[in-house]
């Protein structure tokens, strides 16, 4: 980041490979919107390389990121009034959000759970079950599970504290675990 | 008897921690010993700890191929727009402007400024520029006096020619 600050766009460019696939990864289970995601991203580095100059490596970069991406999605949410219950698009292959609706396979599978699922079916569910998390709970659940970070890196990101984050999580996988008790072999 | 060891709401609320490696040792030393003895508290780790791993089934996208050449065009196009407010003739020329636009609105306060303040305010000067004539001619009125006789003899010429008469007679 210090050579992208000496106008490097090489290390610019070497950044956005980095993190492109990890921020859409974040933003689509988010949202479950991939052309929202995609934007989301592209605008979180549009947001690095205009915050270039007032960069100070006080923070790991990955942090630093992902409380830029944090920031978007929220303020996004907010913009977009988004509604939890109109959410996750089937398969995670085009960018139109589906409705989770009576009529869902998900739905229709949770009554016969001894089934063997097949890996979409499955995915649908998982995906399903991440609605029932509020989006905080959930931005901190991917935080964790796909960026692997710490409570006290995922308090950095948020602006929580580590014992905040602990609560959350909690609470996240206390519902997820209930909401996919089903799916549990 | 095993069966019967139960998690608090605290205990269980410190799973989730306890299988990150986010407890602190005291809580960790807890939780082991717990789940030691109880084979309800092993299950509900367990399941905790399953129903995590299902969150690997959440897709994981890749960006479109063109996704980096499109972002770091994004981010020239910006370049280009701030790159004009950054050249050293637009800046020279923005403080040219603002210099000017600063001496016009100065010069404009200072003669709003004087015109308000001559209006308005009245100087000892103005007073006696004003009363000058009254002032020159002071001895005269007070030799008249009266108004009033003033008066009557701008209305009666006889009256006048009469005065005139008397004046020439005293000066002779």
């Amino acid at each position: 980041m210090l050579r992208v600050k000496d106008g490097d766009d090489g290390a610019f460019a070497q950044i956005v490979e980095r993190f492109q696939n990890r921020l859409i990864g974040i933003f689509t289970n988010m949202f479950a919107d991939s052309a929202l995601a995609e934007d989301l991203a592209q605008e979180v580095f549009l947001r690095i390389y205009r915050a270039k100059q007032g960069y100070e490596p006080t923070a790991k970069l990955s942090t630093w990121i992902f409380q830029i991406a944090n920031n978007l999605a929220s303020n996004s949410r907010r913009s977009k009034g988004r509604k939890k219950e109109v959410q996750f698009q089937v398969g995670g292959s085009g960018s139109q959000p589906v409705q989770v609706g009576e009529n869902n396979v998900a739905e229709k599978s949770a009554m016969m759970p001894t089934r063997q699922l097949d890996k979409t079916e499955m995915q649908e569910r998982v995906q399903s079950a991440m609605t029932v998390l509020n989006e905080r709970q959930r931005m901190a659940v991917l935080l964790h599970r796909f960026e692997g970070m710490s409570y006290a890196d995922i308090g950095e990101t948020m602006e929580l504290s580590t014992q905040a984050v602990k609560s959350l999580l909690s609470r996240a996988r206390e519902n997820l675990r209930e909401a996919l008790e089903n799916y549990i072999t | 008897m095993e069966k019967l060891q139960r998690l608090s709401s605290e205990d269980r609320d410190n799973l989730p921690a306890y299988l990150d490696g986010e407890l602190n040792e005291d809580a960790t030393r807890r939780i082991e010993s717990i789940l030691a003895q109880s084979s309800v508290a092993r299950n509900d780790l367990e399941r905790l700890s399953k129903t995590y791993d299902l969150l690997d089934e959440l897709p994981h996208p890749d960006a479109p191929k063109d996704f980096v050449e499109k972002t770091l065009a994004t981010v020239r196009l910006e370049e280009v727009k701030v790159s004009i407010s950054d050249q050293l003739w637009f800046q020279n020329t923005q403080k040219v402007l603002v210099l000017i636009g600063w001496t016009v609105a100065l010069i404009i306060a200072s003669v709003a400024g004087f015109a308000i303040t001559n209006h308005i305010i009245e100087r000892p000067e103005d007073v006696l520029v004003e009363e000058l004539p009254l002032m020159k001619n002071l001895d005269r009125y007070e030799e008249v006096q009266s108004v009033e006789f003033l008066n009557q003899l701008t209305a009666s010429e006889e009256l006048l020619k009469q005065m005139g008469k008397a004046t020439s007679h005293e000066q002779k």
